[in-house]
């Protein structure tokens, strides 16, 4: 019992307790709702429209993909991906800092960083199936082809991955981390990124939106970035946001 | 075991902790002090949850907050009483050992959940216990990596008079067997019978420190307000002064009379009445409660 308990073993421990905290039926329940309408949305788009008898097939092939591309990704990447891993992250390891939970987290002989870790993966789990299946039957219910729905899949995977990361982050800073995300999803992810492709440079839904674009070669105003870079950069704000939220744990005045 | 140096504790112009310096060594020491007195802060910053504005706090010779290792050391029972709520108390706690580093800790969970008396396979989520239970469920966790040192938070709030002994004497074992625990109270009968060692904490000061029964009659001997209402307050004051049972007296609508001597006042003030021949309506203590005997305490020093 003397010195501090290995790291893995930490992230472990600390994973198998705020998933077993994260995991309410009112959450899953209000959330899968969402993601049933956004995959509703889906077949409902995929239908809407009848082709253009006089245009060539490949002119209405493409007008669907282009309303496929546009519904996942404005109704997908801007409100199910971030609102998900909002709700989940967000409360990861705030809740244990509002409810006073934490001090059981915070009092042992652990690194930080591994607890930060292990919130981090227990809200990416929950997330995870919420976002990914949804997104996918939806872009395969347009019926436009497999490169939307991996393109789909893979952008949820990365906008999971980075939201979770920011949001648990925010969870550590602020009371009411809900509120706080939401008005972040709302003006900077809605508002701000709409602006075109610069300012979509500084919103995470320009990143998971280009490996649409880039997937199903459908031209986005806010998807301009190469797979690369929409995948690495993401995955690098992820790691810095969790970096930045340990130094924060550690720092923290646990009530 | 457990030093305190100098230390303060602010909240922007709020100081809850004001210079305090005590140490600490094997056995129970009761931390005595009305609510909002700095006793739960004061814990918060020997386990590190909290840093210090100014000054050193050192368990075991080192800093919790910077030192993750001497946290295995260290076995807190909060205040508040938040619990992961949706595990059951062997999870809670085998949990907590894990956390620790505990080598077997469903065995270890199991034995500290009968030590504090609580039935170890119910599969009742903790959100659903009672105070006590929830209360011994926190002592159990403090308990379950056998700490050197354990700060315990108002630990006996909640449990019933049965539990508050048995909780009593589990904590007079674990302090004979040279653990050094600090227990905070803001009543002094409980303080009463957790040992005879006793800091007293006041509005965020030190207010006084040693052993119970010279603090104890520090307390019974302090000057004393007693309100008196009668027919005839000033000649009954008068009267009073006359007779050497009074320090001083306020006249006002009633009398306000200050005494070292409450026993000696008691005795007298019926007969004094009768033979001035006025009615004697109330007497009653103004300062009989604890925050009284602590403002005293922090105002001699």
């Amino acid at each position: 019992m003397n010195g501090s308990v290995p790291s893995s073993r930490a992230v472990a421990i600390t994973y198998r307790v705020l998933l077993r905290q994260l995991v309410s039926r009112g959450r899953i329940i209000a959330l899968s709702l969402i993601g049933a309408v956004v995959a509703l949305l889906g077949w409902v788009v995929g239908r809407a429209r009848d082709d253009d008898v006089f245009l060539p097939t490949e002119f209405n092939d493409q007008i669907r993909l282009d309303d496929a591309v546009a519904t996942v990704t404005n109704i997908g990447f801007t409100i199910l991906v971030p609102i998900v891993s909002l709700v989940f992250a967000a409360a990861a390891l705030g809740d244990t800092r509002e409810d006073g939970t934490l001090v059981y987290l915070w009092l042992r002989p652990m690194k930080r960083w591994p607890i930060v870790v292990g919130a981090w993966l227990a809200a990416v789990t929950v997330s995870l199936p919420l976002v990914v299946i949804p997104m996918s039957v939806s872009a395969y219910l347009h019926d436009v082809g497999s490169e939307l729905v991996i393109g789909a899949a893979l952008g949820s995977v990365i906008g999971v991955v980075a939201y979770s990361a920011m949001f648990v982050l925010l969870g550590l800073f602020v009371k009411n981390g809900i509120v706080w995300g939401l008005a972040y999803i709302i003006i900077w992810e809605g508002v701000v990124a709409a602006f075109g492709s610069a300012a979509a440079k500084v919103a995470m839904r320009g990143y998971t939106s280009s490996i649409v674009s880039e997937r199903t070669g459908v031209e986005i105003d806010i998807g301009t970035l190469a797979q690369s870079t929409a995948i690495v950069v993401p995955i690098v704000v992820a790691i810095f946001a969790l970096w930045f939220a340990s130094v924060r744990l550690q720092n923290l005045e646990v009530a | 075991m457990v030093s305190v140096t100098n230390v303060t504790k602010a909240f922007g112009d709020v100081v809850a902790v004001s210079d305090v310096s005590f140490t600490v060594g094997p056995g129970i020491t009761a931390l005595l002090g009305p609510n909002g007195a700095g006793k739960s802060t004061l814990f918060r910053m020997l386990c590190g949850l909290a840093a210090p504005t100014r000054g050193e706090v050192r368990v075991l010779g080192r800093d919790a907050r910077t030192d993750v290792a001497v946290r295995g050391q260290i076995g807190l029972a909060p205040q508040q009483d938040a619990l992961f709520d949706r595990l059951s108390a062997l999870q809670f706690v085998s949990i907590a050992a894990e956390m620790h580093g505990v080598a077997d800790p469903d065995t270890e969970a199991r034995r500290v959940l009968d030590f504090v008396q609580l039935p170890v396979d119910d599969p009742k989520p903790v959100g659903s216990f009672s105070k006590g239970m929830r209360q011994r469920v926190k002592l159990a966790t403090a308990l379950v990596n056998d700490p050197a040192v354990l700060i315990l938070d108002e630990p006996l709030t909640g449990l019933d008079p049965v539990q508050r002994r048995r909780m009593i004497e589990l904590f007079n074992e674990l302090g004979e067997a040279g653990k050094c625990l600090l227990v905070s109270s803001h009543v002094l009968d409980e303080v009463a019978r957790l040992g005879s060692k006793v800091l007293v904490i006041a509005q965020g000061r030190l207010a006084a420190a040693g052993d119970y029964h010279d603090l104890r009659d520090l307390m019974d001997d302090r000057p004393h307000r007693i309100r008196v209402r009668v027919d005839d307050s000033r000649r009954f004051a008068a009267a009073l002064i006359e007779r050497g049972l009074v320090d001083g007296v306020s006249i006002g609508a009633d009398l306000e009379i200050d005494t070292t001597d409450v026993d000696g006042f008691g005795r007298s003030v019926a007969p004094v009445a009768q033979a001035l021949g006025v009615r004697l309506r109330e007497v009653a203590p103004l300062d009989d409660d604890l925050e009284s005997v602590f403002r005293y305490l922090v105002e001699r020093r």
